[in-house]
């Protein structure tokens, strides 16, 4: 009966064990649901708050999103304002410049035709009071020769210039499709930019294939070289020196390549990126709208359907490298 | 020669409890003289009683330890109210152990008495220390002050680990014990001098959530004012009535970093709507609530034993201790036993490995990088020789 009475005590006191730590797991189970539904409750309370946090700042965005793009929507209109006053500017500076380049012919014009008005006056009472000499006679034949030859060269120079300012004019305002000769054109835009480049020591020059001919948009062709020069001048020669610029067209494969370059004080890499941005400018102080460029940018893009490029290097110049498909034309 | 072994009884009787614990201790050391241990003891237990049985056994060991609010084994795995005892032998490691007390009234000066305690026991040189565990009390000093005492006096290269020591969620009083000392307020240290390989993993699980704030008024490791209202105020937004608690703690983000760290609440003063918290806060770091949930505290507790791992510099380690929040406790509730089992995946489950749940935790966030304070966090410490 001994092994037996031990098996049984071991069992007991095996028991009694497991008894204490039923007891004392009983009391941690309640402790632990007490902290437990607390723990759950604080948690329910942030996510909650949380969620009601989020769908507060969410109607803030949403508020805020629509101010944006009301916003995004006024500024897009006054850039679009703001490129046609530029356009309308530059018009206007072509008006000036045409009518200050007119201005000679027709006043050398003007002095010819009343010195000849004068001669001719006096060279009648000299023939009414009978006292016409032949000396008299010869004087006035030959003045009367010099200053039709002057009136008439004169009157010449202002209609071919009216004639280019007028094809230029008509097409910056219509920006109309027709047929052109490239490298002619861009000789005639050349014509129109006298007035400013007059005023500069630069050299500008049209280079490249003359049998080039396209059916497109001759106004658009004419802004952009005009800003590009513009541009070179404003902010390619800070100290008066005298520059070479230079526009090549050439034909390859299916595309035309019109090459722009000059020599000027080149670009810093670090403004390459932007320049052709709106309101993009290191100038604003000298009364740069920062808009030049982006037209150039449009016009070619956009109604040209090419694209353009620009390298530069400091102090040995920029080159703009503008390519045109040739299926468009 | 470096035998680990341990012992777990989770019989809330002290006498049967302990005498449990010795046996398996014994069964496993075959004959060896162990020369150190650390305990962990549920706070319900006779401390004192445990600590002399423990002696008449071995009284030459070097022993410290700690209350709890939860303790993990190799033997049982996760228990509450249980007690568990890890023994050390060792020809090539020395292990002493110190205590420093009054550490609420100065800190370093506690400190200090832990470390002379220590190093005035030890036949090595100073500079062969290669690891110090801690177990110092949490709820009488911040735990930021007591590492920044510990790291003025062995230098911030020594990796420290440990835990502050718990009551079981009560946030009343906790123990810590020194060879046959049960004291409160102290700092007790064991040092391990000698070619000891080590590594440690760390990681929380939580998540910051909510809206980022500035901490506008602070002083130590009390918060008076976020967003320059009331820093109660600021858990109240979230938490409703309920008051802060150690499971709700604080993402900060100190100035220029994106990296948070956590500091978890003690208590709280509601006439002054300031907030004390385990560890110091710097005045005008971003906060952010945070929230923990029973998958990231799972998954936290796997990548904390597999960044140890991976970190380890042998071939294999011959023991593990755990540190491990007991705010991850309180959430997993009753999957609290599984935490143990997802990081023990990847080890050898007979590898001798103890544990408790701890008011806050002590590790460097790289194995040898500068020691930091933590709150939420699953610690593993890795041990063994070449």
């Amino acid at each position: 009966m001994k092994p037996n009475s031990l098996d049984y005590e071991q069992q007991l006191k095996q028991l009694k064990k497991e008894n204490r730590i039923l007891t004392k797991k009983l009391q941690r189970s309640q402790e632990r649901q007490i902290q437990l539904e607390e723990t759950n409750q604080k948690k329910e309370s942030l996510l909650k708050r949380v969620i009601l946090d989020l769908e507060e700042s969410r109607d803030v965005a949403e508020q805020r999103t629509i101010k944006l793009s009301e916003a995004l929507a006024q500024l897009k209109t006054t850039q679009e304002q703001l490129i046609e006053s530029e356009k309308m500017a530059a018009l206007g500076n072509l008006v000036a410049g045409v009518a200050h380049e007119i201005n000679t012919p027709v006043g050398n014009s003007v002095t010819a035709a009343s010195t000849l008005a004068e001669e001719t006056t006096s060279f009648t009472t000299s023939v009414m009071a009978g006292q016409l000499k032949r000396s008299t006679l010869n004087n006035y034949l030959d003045l009367a020769t010099e200053a039709s030859e002057i009136i008439l060269s004169n009157l010449q120079r202002a209609g071919e210039l009216i004639q280019s300012f007028k094809q230029v004019a008509v097409d910056r305002t219509s920006l109309e499709r027709r047929t052109f000769g490239l490298k002619s054109y861009l000789s005639e835009i050349l014509v129109t930019l006298e007035p400013q480049l007059k005023k500069t020591p630069h050299q500008v020059s049209v280079t490249g294939d003359e049998t080039i001919h396209i059916n497109s948009y001759p106004g658009a062709f004419a802004q952009i070289v005009t800003n590009l020069i513009t541009n070179s001048i404003a902010h390619g020669y800070p100290t008066n020196q005298s520059g070479v610029i230079q526009l090549d067209i050439r034909h390859e494969s299916q595309q035309i390549v019109i090459q722009y370059q000059d020599d000027g004080c080149g670009i810093e890499s670090q403004y390459l990126n932007n320049i052709f941005e709106p309101f993009f400018t290191t100038n604003r102080d000298g009364g740069g709208s920062g808009l030049g460029m982006h037209i150039v940018y449009n016009l070619v893009t956009q109604k040209l359907k090419g694209t353009i490029k620009v390298t530069s290097q400091v102090n040995l110049g920029t080159i703009f490298t503008i390519v045109l498909p040739l299926s468009d034309f | 020669m470096f035998k680990v072994v341990v012992g777990h009884s989770n019989d809330p009787d002290s006498v049967e409890a302990v005498a449990e614990v010795l046996e398996q201790c014994l069964e496993s050391l075959a004959e060896i003289t162990p020369q150190a241990g650390i305990l962990f003891a549920a706070v319900d237990f006779e401390h004192s009683l445990i600590l002399q049985e423990i002696y008449a056994q071995f009284p030459d060991l070097e022993l410290i330890g700690g209350t709890t609010d939860g303790e993990i084994s190799s033997v049982l795995d996760f228990q509450q109210d249980s007690l568990t005892l890890m023994l050390f032998c060792s020809d090539e490691i020395e292990f002493c152990a110190g205590v420093g007390t009054q550490a609420s009234q100065d800190s370093l000066a506690a400190a200090q008495a832990a470390i002379k305690q220590a190093t005035s026991k030890s036949k090595q040189k100073i500079s062969l220390i290669s690891l110090c565990i801690t177990l110092p009390d949490g709820l009488t000093s911040s735990g930021v002050t007591i590492i920044k005492a510990l790291k003025q006096e062995l230098g911030s290269n020594l990796p420290i680990v440990g835990g502050l020591t718990a009551d079981g969620g009560k946030y009343h009083k906790t123990y810590q014990f020194y060879n046959q000392e049960v004291l409160s307020d102290s700092i007790p240290i064991m040092l391990f001098s000698g070619d000891l390989l080590i590594s440690c993993g760390v990681n929380s699980g939580w998540n910051p959530i909510g809206k980022k704030s500035t901490i506008t008024k602070a002083e130590k490791n009390i918060i008076y004012e976020i967003d320059h209202q009331p820093a109660l105020d600021f858990y109240q937004h979230y938490l409703g009535d309920l008051s802060p608690s150690i499971e709700y703690p604080l993402a900060v983000f100190e100035p220029d970093n994106k990296h948070f760290y956590m500091r978890a609440p003690i208590s709280h003063d509601a006439t002054q709507g300031s907030i004390t918290f385990f560890g110091d806060l710097l005045q005008g770091a971003m906060v952010q609530m945070t929230e923990g949930n029973c998958d990231g505290i799972l998954n936290s507790a796997e990548l904390s034993m597999q960044e140890a791992l991976n970190d380890y510099p042998g071939t294999h380690p011959d023991a593990a201790l755990f540190f491990s929040c007991t705010a991850r406790r309180q959430i997993l509730s009753s999957r609290a036993e599984e935490e143990y089992k997802f990081a023990k995946k990847h080890f050898n489950a007979a590898l001798p490995s103890c544990g408790f749940y701890t008011y806050g935790e002590i590790a460097p966030l790289e194995s040898h990088g500068s020691t930091l304070f933590h709150n939420e966090t699953f610690i593993t410490l890795l041990l063994g020789t070449k």
